[in-house]
């Protein structure tokens, strides 16, 4: 019965070195998804002032319409991850 | 409009800090300053009561053009506030513009008390309030003062207008009623201390110093008139500044009101009409300077706090300012005043 516990072992191990619970390109996934997520909320409340500008005065669209898309580079930058991250150690 | 649930804060201070910025600045008043009754009319025009002086344009003139032009632009862009806020900041909004309803209700009272008729009243009344159009037709429409009283059983002024309605029988002045009026309206407006949270807290805050300046004013005024009134009974609860108490021996002396204010809360912000009062001694100046110490805390409450609704309280008492100022011109170049007299009516930042 005690042979076998080496032998199970080295099993277990193949497993997990070969198939971790997360590959690094799903983590960096989800990396991107987080940085999406953060960056939509920051822009709910530019977003919200810009229009209230806006309809104030429609030459402040160009302005409310930059800054409204400023926290998008966010999630450029967590694009980025998925590249710099290797497919399989 | 839910009352409760998460407020617009970004939406509404973004369009009210727009419309604070291109309220008249000190160039434009001096150019009003040197302009006739009708050409304030026609410079208004181009600005943001365009609307306002063209609808009435067939049907007033002159100054009378000007001041329905004010109030209903007034009127119309307090409704916005209402219409564009949501949520908490609806409901704290909606509360502070009580206060036309406050002066819809005093302006009727005197309305009926000087002999005005009810067309008088009605152009003069702020549509900016709680009130509903067909209620204020009501109460102008009201025969004495007491059914006016009457009319306003089950709103917040009928405890206060019940037993101020007996003093002003027995002395036959409006001033026990209209005093009824404002401390109803004040001694609702600062919510209760259940309501918690930054931004309550800041909403407190800046309603207790207008209480504060409020009472501040009516101490000095009567201390100037030295009429033989209780100054407690013209007490405001809810300022931080001084108790009912208080009041009534800082009336008695005015050097140490001053020395008073001068050492707490807004001594900063009032040091400066406090020496122009020591030195002036006139009354009129420091009401002045009270009124611009107040709108400068206020923008320096919005700067600190912009997500809250400071700004858009501090909105609101610059465009009364505005329209105040706008009718001081108007008014005075009808009396005849000369421009230095007139510009030391204004309160300008």
């Amino acid at each position: 019965m005690f042979d076998t516990i080496p032998e199970f072992v080295t099993v277990a191990q193949q497993t997990t070195g070969s198939s971790p619970a997360i590959t690094p390109k799903s983590a960096a996934a989800l990396a991107v998804g987080l940085a999406a997520l953060a960056a939509g909320y920051a822009e709910r409340g530019i977003g919200s002032a810009a229009v209230g500008a806006i309809a104030e005065d429609q030459d402040l669209f160009g302005t409310g319409l930059i800054l409204t898309v400023l926290p998008e580079t966010l999630v450029i930058l967590a694009l980025v991850v998925v590249f710099v991250v290797p497919s399989a150690f | 409009m839910s009352v409760y649930g998460s407020a617009n804060y970004e939406y509404v201070v973004a369009r009210v800090r727009h419309r604070r910025a291109s309220l008249f600045s000190d160039d434009e008043y001096r150019k009003l300053l040197r302009m006739g009754t009708g050409e304030i009319a026609r410079f208004m025009e181009e600005t943001q009561y365009e609307d306002a002086v063209n609808a009435l344009g067939s049907r007033f003139s002159g100054v009378d053009l000007v001041e329905h032009a004010l109030n209903e632009t007034l009127a119309e862009d307090f409704q916005d506030l209402l219409r564009y806020s949501e949520g908490r900041l609806y409901e704290q909004v909606v509360r502070y513009l009580r206060k036309f309803d406050a002066w819809n209700v005093k302006t009727v009272l005197r309305g009926l008390y000087s002999g005005a008729t009810d067309e008088e009243v009605r152009s003069d009344l702020i549509d900016a309030g709680e009130f509903e159009d067909a209620f204020l037709d009501r109460l102008v429409a009201a025969e004495s003062i007491e059914s006016v009283v009457e009319l306003l059983d089950g709103t917040r002024f009928e405890t206060y207008l019940d037993s101020a309605f007996e003093a002003y029988e027995e002395s036959g002045t409006l001033v026990p009623l209209e005093n009824a009026v404002d401390r109803a309206y004040y001694e609702n407006l600062v919510p209760d201390e259940s309501a918690r949270g930054e931004a309550a807290q800041l909403y407190r805050e800046f309603l207790e110093a207008e209480i504060d300046f409020r009472n501040v004013r009516n101490a000095l005024r009567l201390a100037r008139s030295g009429a033989d009134v209780d100054p407690a009974e013209y007490f405001i609860d809810g300022g931080a500044l001084f108790d009912r108490k208080e009041v009534g021996q800082l009336v008695a002396d005015r050097s140490t009101l001053v020395t008073r204010i001068r050492e707490r809360k807004y001594g900063d912000e009032l040091s400066k009409a406090l020496d122009e009062l020591e030195d002036a001694e006139s009354l009129i100046g420091f009401e002045h300077a009270l009124d611009r110490a107040l709108l400068e805390y206020s923008d320096h409450l919005s700067y600190v706090y912009p997500l809250s609704v400071c700004p858009v309280l501090a909105y609101v008492l610059a465009k009364e300012r505005e329209v105040d100022n706008i009718r001081a011109i108007a008014r005075g170049r009808e009396a005849g005043l000369s421009e230095a007299e007139i510009e030391e009516e204004l309160v300008i930042l």
